[in-house]
């Protein structure tokens, strides 16, 4: 015999289910805390400058051009560094590691990491190809086209 | 005038016209039970094949004979490329592949035609089969037709995707994927099927098991040799990185082995009826959601497919399988709701139970992390990714529960288990698990994840040991034959529990790859000036000489380094930069020199300068990450043995046939 409650529920399926909302719960709290921590912004210099305190040490992707004539890469130390620019404002990037083949200047990079003092400290380089985004010559970017070529 | 595009274009649309007409013969022919229209039907699954075969010999030959008039040919191809790449470039874009997602459909749905025993469920879910087929070839025909023909006819292309040409995996990768998705089209058929005709029973699983089991085993294979592509190809070291269209191809595969369980349920026990018509629901309709989602760019992911115009197509299909399934599971609601109830927690079926929560619970999870920031971007207008940080948090502690789930599942009885044998049974494997993680301990490591995973290891492992000499040791006893002898008997009488046992063992080898190589790999960039040995790791890595090379549609530059290892040297490996044909696009070539202890790993970071007188390379150390694929190996063996025919119950039945006495 199945002993069953007033409303013909099997109590054993209340705790059951009150048991199972208890996981549920618990799992949205677990899932809602790692999304926080785990978002990663991507924006570009002109973003960043508006707001810096909402990106404090937070992990982004920065898009950018490679500023010309700011490339210095020092072979014995691996240190890359280079102003990441996007025609409003521009943030020097300290990059460990060699550039890589396609690096170079007026090239679409997007970089990983954060910002320390000013300087934005990556541990990730990638390079968008410019076939969508020429690289100006007038000096005048623009940034919603920009913003589309390094997605 | 006939050209090989008119001709595509002309069987695909045969094949569209034939499908139709089987959909509908097929549903009259099954409303009013007439058997000659039910034949019809099926007669026209073998016809559609053969169109559709027609459309992909011709793309084969359009590209094998640069008939760039093929505008997929002139978009994909080029005529230095070797030959094996033409005849992947079937596959290397959006085109193309949904043709061969079609044919592989109409394959199978032959073959289930020819094949299929004739019950009340096969007309039906022929028909569904159609219905899908249909989808798909008017996609073919429609949306991304690879047929149309070049009124301006260039005199090259550009080749095929410079990530695909680079690595034989490639050849076989995609073709896996499609398998398991069409086999797992045919267990929804038949879902479908039992819905219409009211009988949501075990007759459908029991008839479409094989198909299930063989549509997991592709997508096991395809996963784990799409994360080996990866290792040889992207040059980061890495396997896995929770990028969008790996999302999507775990999805159904968490789906369809909480499938692979559940059923089991049912076929012992007649419950979850209807949490089996849904697991398999949601299977096939992840997959078109997950084709949706990275074929029409609304998510960006680096293999970077681009948006194609058969996006909105697999959304509106997408929606409207869910919708229909759906609605038809609540229609019939009567027939699938379950009457048993669960005996006892600590149970087979609770087992079962409790790894189809954890896998839908990770399914939830990846396809949040995969879709949130599309949520994110159009409430708040911030363009964000979710980082791989997220989907290890949420999935890692399941995955624990997952293994310790695998080792206690299958040692349960049906019911009830008693307690007195499990206690005891719990106590050896808890022990195994104590002594695994105070081993690993001893030999350094700290990390919590590696040493539970090691632990849980030495847990499974017991299990298996347990399991087989529980099956074993009586039989030995009882007929006085060896073990060995026994065993052998055992593993051909049982084999699809004995094919779980090794598939089992291959998860766990994955698991300790995975650990060896997450938890403890080193990547560090260094300058080796030429000439100079520069220590790494155990290693000493010496850089000898660049070099160039020329062969069929590839440029490589690279660079020879020597391995030594206690002053011995021990290989040459050879990091490169791969450019194919006309394209902008490098492709950093990694080289690595495999072993069972660890792999060594080259990439080159940079570019290959002849002035200078030093090369930049990434060099990346992952301990045990050749089980990954190993594992993978073993799964596949595991898969196929329990496939392989001849199992116990077609032997009952023989011997019950024959009459007493009568010896044949």
């Amino acid at each position: 015999m199945r002993h069953r409650g007033r409303y013909g529920i099997a109590p054993r399926r209340v705790v059951y289910g009150l048991l199972g909302a208890g996981v549920l719960v618990f799992a949205g709290f677990m899932i809602n805390q790692a999304l926080n921590t785990s978002l990663v912004y991507f924006i570009l210099p002109n973003e960043y400058a508006q707001q810096p305190s909402q990106y404090q040490d937070r992990r982004l992707r920065l898009g950018g051009l490679v500023a010309p004539e700011s490339v210095r890469f020092d072979d014995l130390a691996l240190q890359l560094t280079f102003m990441v620019t996007d025609g409003i404002e521009s943030y020097p990037v300290q990059h460990v590691g060699a550039p890589p083949e396609l690096f170079r200047e007026n090239a679409g990079v997007v970089i990983e990491g954060r910002f320390a003092e000013g300087t934005f400290v990556s541990d990730n380089l990638l390079i968008k190809h410019s076939e969508v985004y020429e690289a100006p010559e007038d000096g005048h970017i623009d940034i919603e086209a920009l913003r589309e070529s390094l997605q | 005038m006939l050209s090989l595009g008119v001709l595509g274009s002309a069987a695909v649309a045969l094949a569209l016209a034939l499908s139709v007409y089987a959909l509908i013969a097929g549903i009259l022919g099954a409303v009013r039970r007439d058997a000659r229209l039910q034949t019809s039907a099926r007669l026209t699954a073998l016809a559609v094949f053969l169109a559709t075969t027609t459309a992909v010999v011709v793309m084969q030959a359009a590209l094998l004979t640069n008939d760039f008039s093929v505008q997929y040919v002139a978009e994909h191809s080029r005529i230095e490329s070797p030959t094996w790449v033409k005849v992947v470039t079937l596959w290397a874009a959006l085109e193309g592949s949904v043709l061969l997602w079609a044919w592989l459909l109409t394959g199978y749905t032959a073959v289930l035609a020819v094949t299929a025993p004739n019950t009340i469920l096969r007309p039906w879910a022929l028909v569904v089969m159609q219905g899908v087929q249909i989808f798909f070839l008017s996609v073919v025909a429609i949306a991304a037709n690879p047929f149309t023909v070049l009124a301006n006819v260039p005199l090259d292309g550009p080749g095929a995707n410079p990530l695909l040409q680079n690595h034989w995996m490639m050849a076989v990768h995609p073709v896996l994927m499609y398998l398991g998705f069409v086999g797992l089209t045919v267990p929804f058929a038949y879902a479908m099927a039992a819905l219409i005709t009211r009988r949501p029973g075990t007759e459908w699983m029991r008839l479409t098991r094989r198909w299930t089991l063989l549509g997991w085993g592709f997508l096991t294979a395809a996963i784990v040799s799409g994360g080996w592509w990866s290792y040889e190809v992207l040059g980061w070291g890495g396997y896995w990185a929770w990028d969008p269209v790996e999302n999507v191809s775990i999805m159904p595969w968490f789906t369809a082995t909480a499938f692979l369980h559940s059923i089991q349920v049912q076929e012992r026990r007649r419950m979850l009826k209807a949490w089996n018509l849904l697991l398999i629901v949601l299977t096939f309709s992840l997959t078109l959601l997950g084709t949706f989602l990275i074929r029409s760019g609304v998510v960006s992911s680096v293999h970077a497919f681009g948006d194609g115009p058969v996006g909105p197509f697999f959304l509106a299909f997408f929606v409207i399988v869910t919708l229909v399934s759906v609605s038809l599971v609540v229609w019939r609601w009567d027939q699938v709701r379950d009457r048993a109830d669960l005996d006892a927690v600590v149970s087979r079926e609770g087992a079962f139970l409790g790894v189809n929560v954890l896998f839908l619970a990770m399914t939830f999870a990846v396809l949040l992390g995969t879709v949130f920031p599309l949520f994110v971007e159009a409430t708040t207008g911030a363009r964000v990714t979710v980082g791989a940080p997220f989907f290890d948090a949420i999935t890692l502690p399941v995955w624990m529960l997952v293994l310790l789930l695998m080792g206690v599942g299958p040692l349960l009885p049906w019911r009830r288990a008693e307690t007195q044998t499990l206690r005891s049974n719990l106590l050896l494997m808890g022990a195994a698990l104590v002594l695994a993680i105070v081993v690993a301990f001893a030999f350094g490591m700290r990390k919590p994840y590696p040493l539970l995973t090691i632990g849980l290891a030495g847990w499974n492992l017991a299990s298996v040991g347990l399991l087989l000499a529980g099956a074993i040791v009586p039989r030995a006893r009882i007929t006085g034959r060896s073990l060995g002898e026994v065993f052998g008997r055992y593993a051909f009488e049982q084999k699809r529990r004995v094919g779980s046992m090794v598939v089992h063992l291959g998860v766990i080898v994955i698991a300790l790859g995975i650990v060896g190589s997450g938890g403890y790999r080193v990547d560090q960039q260094l300058r080796l000036a030429y000439g100079e040995r520069v220590p790494f790791q155990s290693y000493e890595l010496q850089a000898l000489r660049p070099f160039s090379e020329q062969a069929s549609g590839r440029a490589s530059v690279g660079v020879e380094v020597a391995v030594f290892q206690d002053g011995r040297q021990v290989t040459v490996l050879t990091p490169r930069i791969n450019r194919f044909g006309t394209s902008q696009m490098t492709v950093p070539t990694p080289s690595v020199r495999y072993t069972a202890g660890h792999d060594l790993y080259l990439a080159l970071a940079g570019a290959v300068d002849p002035q200078q007188d030093f090369v930049i390379i990434r060099a990346v150390q992952s301990p045990l990450i050749t089980w990954i694929w190993i594992g993978g190996a073993i799964i596949a063996f595991g898969t196929m043995f329990a496939l392989s025919p001849g199992d116990r119950p077609v032997r009952r039945r023989v011997e019950a046939e024959a009459p007493a006495g009568a010896e044949a």
